[in-house]
């Protein structure tokens, strides 16, 4: 892959390349979550910015969290606390789980100088007073960012950036279709690399550099040769850990589709072309693959999941979660009956933001691969 | 391994030189048993050190050896519970030894033999001697901590307070029966259940094991060499 | 049901008249119990059952006379009866987390296998999840209606990190209408809007009295400890809307009054007063009580019982069920971090506080996640110690007795030292 350098150069020091940015001139938000409404901030003229946590040992967060909180945020604090984020001119905090919740309240309270806003989006997904709430609360969204940002945010602006999304969002899942088709035209940790980026890279530039991409893969297929390794789907939340990916295929599998918050319910889902943009957005949101921590139906995740493993023929699936984080652990277990029941093996890992010793990953994946 | 028979099994500490103790044990049984290198058609090696063999024709997890291994000394086991020195394992096989699913702890010590180590040390007993004293507790202690360091603290309390050794070391042998059991439920094991590993040599912490998960378990003369004896068994299997 | 068995109508007779005297006596423990007795035998008088949050709204439960019963209620009642730790293992064995949250670790798989202290609660016939208490409920209750194929109701009440936000108000408000369709359509009758304006009445003016009971900890020495609320706290929480709930604080206020007048202190020495904060220990709230006392340090309040009288200030005497929308969002616990300091300060002020007691308590992420800031205001300004109890309110695993004996003794001694002993 051409572009792979500057993917990769991305994802070894995402906070330079946001001060990079900072330099040029640009305004960057900071946020956490996949029901961000990135389409708002783009058409503010600002960078979104997304934070994974911080891969360092963690020294000012303990201060302020206890260690039975997940490491995504604490090392999302650790970060800010250290001055890792300094570049940024504000964060968004979308509601999602208990924990960031309170993440916002402590940020607020000890991150001193980007502006803060929460978006306190609905829990429920399925009924018409939830979406006529979710509205209320984008609409608030454009105008607290248009105050802070000191920019006006029209409504032409929000559906250009509708379709870049749209477009950007249709790039990545193409990008998958692919590697669902032919796993050895690009490995794992590519791929990954590339969806990461998507999330912190200038989205005019992402925009013009992914069909490109498309483009080099699509060619790979024509001579693509069979890959051996035996198809697994990945399930979980947010995903900091490229080298799984890497592992699983020494170990003899090849991951072919995901249901992550930092992977495919990125990107599923478009947004329609509504006459209302903010009405429109908070379609896709209401309707894209949902996240454990809201609620839209008592199976759809599970039916959802299984769905995937069908249609993508995977021989096996791999829950991935983080320590800690409460929504997912809930669901583990119907989730893993559901594919039970249809005699197809699953595994499940916590992981914190360092992963295990190799050797122990390597122990079972080895293991799980056999099994399939 | 030879004509589907065990020749000979040895066991040495490994130290710090995983490859050092993987060539040694492999020269001293070869000459323990008066065979030649060039005699030996396949190996293969297992564990942690397992990619660090050097003379290895295949590795392969010890998750898988140990199912091997159970099924070869026992085909009518289905389930094995594993306690080694840092880890606990549980795995699911089916009728023909294949793992089926499995389960492993290698996070936390208490549940491994470390936790057993460390309270051996607290009560100065000696660990070979834990499984017959605790078969003589009349009523075992309550060790609730999660935690082995906690636990360690919460033994030297009860022994503060003078309860019996014996009592002690059998509500040790629950605490580790317990987190042993949680994980086996998990997978939902089956009967014949076979443990493997070092801890298995300790009658009362597999008795506490059979109470928890209200199954028998079983456990062969060879269980602190399980591993590698499926690590044989699946070399003989390989062309 | 026209022809019951006359077995059946003899129980349910006997029944009736245990719950009259106990209700005559007024006892907490014989109250729940005749509460818990009607709730189990629901399906032979008829009634329906609800599984509720404790922060839900329970007055129209009430008011469509559903009986509301309080899985968290009954998670107390598991780990005051130390069952915790047993019913936690099963849960994991079903492949939850031993990271999650205590009480639903126990009642999913108390709910399995009938288990804990009453033999497990009666099944419901509905679910109503309030989840302005924490997210953890959503999932929870998610969990019970798969298992138990029932209709969930989920009352979605938006987290207040700095104030009440108009569209929060015209969701929540609109939320009640639908839990009123929803309660009409489980019961099959229409909701009686006299009877619920009596029920919220009922309902603001137990709250009030139970704000008044606690207020009598202000006095020195105090009538009663946190412990004590930590008991008394059961009705507000299960059946507040009846007149039950009048009664019983009524009562009780008179006795607390009684015990003020006359000097008369919960501990013998009450050196020093602490607040607590969190949910108790369950299963360690004697061993901590005397712990305490025999230091003649009193609880003489907590931010957990107040919580269930927190926002009668919300409330709209004459327009109970719109005025709902605000009380039932703008709670303890669903209000940002510094919010939640400012309330502390206010009742280390009001209750007159040598220091306060912390329960980082695992299972509860939005109550535990900031006590670490809440600590460091409350040092910067009133210049009083906060002690930290890592433990658990259910799982006795998470219990290390002689790690959080040596914490008190040392928090003490900075008391004494400070006080002057």
């Amino acid at each position: 892959m051409k572009q792979r350098d500057e993917f990769y150069e991305i994802l070894k020091d995402p906070g330079s390349y946001g001060r990079k940015m900072k330099e040029q001139g640009r305004k960057i938000v900071g946020y956490f979550c996949s029901y961000t409404p990135e389409e708002i901030i783009y058409a503010a003229g600002a960078l979104p910015y997304r934070i994974f946590g911080t891969g360092e040992n963690i020294h000012f967060a303990d201060a302020h969290f206890q260690s039975y909180c997940c490491s995504l945020v604490r090392g999302a604090l650790e970060g800010a606390l250290a001055g890792n984020l300094d570049f940024l001119d504000g964060a968004v905090f979308p509601h999602t789980c208990d924990s960031i919740q309170r993440l916002s309240d402590i940020w607020r309270m000890n991150v001193k100088g980007p502006f803060h806003v929460d978006v306190v989006l609905p829990v429920k997904l399925d009924t018409d007073s939830a979406r006529a709430y979710m509205i209320d609360v984008l609409k608030k969204f454009r105008n607290d960012l248009a105050s802070h940002l000191r920019v006006q945010i029209t409504d032409d602006k929000l559906k250009n950036a509708i379709k870049t999304f749209n477009t950007i969002r249709g790039s990545l899942k193409r990008l998958y279709e692919l590697k669902a088709e032919h796993p050895g035209i690009i490995s794992g940790s590519d791929l990954y690399a590339v969806v990461k980026a998507s999330m912190i890279m200038d989205r005019d530039h992402i925009l013009e550099i992914l069909p490109a991409v498309i483009e080099e893969l699509e060619k790979k297929k024509e001579n693509a040769k069979l890959s051996a390794g035996k198809r697994i789907v990945l399930a979980g939340g947010v995903c900091n850990h490229p080298d799984i990916y890497r592992i699983i295929e020494d170990a003899g599998g090849v991951v072919v589709w995901d249901d992550f918050c930092t992977g495919s319910r990125y990107f599923e889902g478009s947004v329609k072309d509504d006459a209302d943009p903010i009405a429109a957005i908070a379609g896709r949101f209401m309707t894209r693959p949902v996240c454990p921590a809201k609620h839209a139906g008592i199976f759809t995740r599970g039916e959802n999941l299984l769905r995937i493993a069908k249609e993508k023929e995977a021989r096996g699936v791999v829950f991935f979660f983080l320590k800690f984080c409460d929504p997912h652990a809930f669901d583990y277990p119907y989730m893993k009956e559901f594919l039970d029941r249809e005699g197809i093996p699953s595994m499940m890992l916590e992981v914190e933001d360092q992963l295990p010793s190799e050797g122990q990953l390597r122990t079972r994946f080895e293991t799980f691969v056999d099994m399939l | 391994m030879a004509e589907g028979k065990i020749r000979g099994t040895r066991v040495i500490f490994t130290g710090y030189n995983a490859e050092q103790a993987g060539t040694k044990v492999y020269e001293e049984l070869l000459k323990e048993l008066g065979i030649e290198k060039s005699d030996i058609r396949r190996v293969v090696s297992t564990g942690y050190g397992r990619n660090s063999v050097k003379f290895m024709d295949k590795a392969m997890t010890e998750i898988i050896c140990h199912g091997a291994g159970a099924h070869y000394l026992n085909p009518r086991a289905r389930s094995v519970i594993d306690i080694g020195g840092q880890d606990s394992k549980a795995i699911v096989l089916d009728e023909k030894g294949k793992v089926k699913n499995f389960a492993m702890n290698d996070k936390c010590a208490a549940g491994t033999g470390r936790f057993l180590e460390v309270m051996a040390r607290a009560l100065e007993v000696d660990l070979d001697g834990f499984g017959a004293l605790s078969l003589r507790a009349g009523d075992p202690s309550r060790i609730s901590s999660l935690c082995t360091v906690f636990a360690e603290s919460e033994v030297v309390s009860l022994i503060s307070k003078g309860e019996k050794r014996e009592n002690i070391i059998a509500g040790i042998h629950e605490s580790i029966a317990a987190r042993i059991a949680a994980m086996a439920n998990r997978l939902r094991i089956a009967p014949l259940v076979v443990m493997t590993g070092g801890v298995a040599k300790n009658i009362g912490v597999v008795k506490a094991l059979e109470r928890k998960i209200g199954m028998a378990v079983e456990v062969s003369e060879y269980a602190q060499v399980n591993g590698a004896i499926g690590a044989a068994f699946l070399a003989t299997g390989l062309k | 049901m026209n022809k019951m068995p006359e077995i059946v109508l003899f129980f349910l007779a006997k029944i009736k008249k245990l719950a009259l005297y106990f209700k005559k006596k007024k006892k907490m423990k014989e109250i729940m119990m005749v509460y818990y007795m009607e709730a189990k035998s629901a399906r032979i008088s008829g009634r329906k059952v609800a599984w509720i949050t404790s922060g839900g709204p329970v007055e129209p439960l009430i008011a469509m006379d559903v009986i509301p019963v309080y899985p968290e209620n009954h998670g107390a009642m598991i780990g005051a009866s130390k069952m915790g730790t047993e019913l936690c293992e099963k849960s994991e064995s079903m492949g939850y987390s031993s990271d999650l949250c205590s009480y639903a670790r126990s009642d999913i798989a108390c709910a399995t296998v009938n288990g804990g202290p009453i033999g497990g609660l009666p099944r419901p016939d509905m679910l109503v999840c309030c989840n302005n208490i924490c997210g953890t409920v959503l999932k929870w209750y998610e969990v019970q209606a798969r298992y138990f194929n029932v209709p969930l109701f989920i009352f979605d009440t938006p987290f207040c990190h700095t104030g009440y936000a108009e569209e929060v108000q015209r969701y929540v408000r609109r939320q009640l209408d639908e839990y009123v369709l929803f309660l009409e359509k489980e019961c099959g009758r229409k909701m009686d809007s006299d009877h619920l304006k009596a029920v919220g009445k009922l309902s603001l003016e137990g709250q009030r009295l139970w704000q008044a009971v606690l207020a009598t900890t202000a006095n020195s020495p105090a009538p009663m400890t946190a412990f004590d609320a930590f008991y008394h706290l059961a009705l507000i929480v299960t059946l507040r809307g009846t007149p039950l709930v009048i009664d019983y604080y009524t009562q009780l206020l008179e006795k607390m009054k009684d015990r003020v007048a006359r000097g008369i202190g919960a501990i013998p020495n009450e050196n020093y007063r602490l607040l607590w904060d969190n949910i108790p220990i369950w299963p360690r709230t004697r061993w901590l009580s005397e712990k305490l006392a025999s230091h003649n340090a009193c609880l003489v309040a907590d931010t957990y019982t107040s919580a269930w009288c927190g926002t009668t200030k919300y409330i709209d005497e004459n327009n109970f069920f719109d005025s709902m929308a605000e009380a039932y969002t703008r709670i303890y616990l669903n209000i940002g971090v510094d919010e939640m300091a400012r309330v502390v300060l206010e009742m280390v002020d009001k209750y007159r506080v040598d220091g306060i007691v912390m329960h980082s308590n695992r299972s509860c992420k939005p109550y535990s996640l900031g006590q670490y800031d809440i600590q460091k205001i409350v040092e910067k300004e009133r210049g009083i110690p906060c002690l930290i109890i890592e433990a658990d309110m259910v799982d006795e695993r998470s219990f290390s007795e002689s790690q959080v004996s040596t914490r008190i003794d040392a928090f003490m001694e900075i008391i004494k030292q400070r006080k002057g002993a």
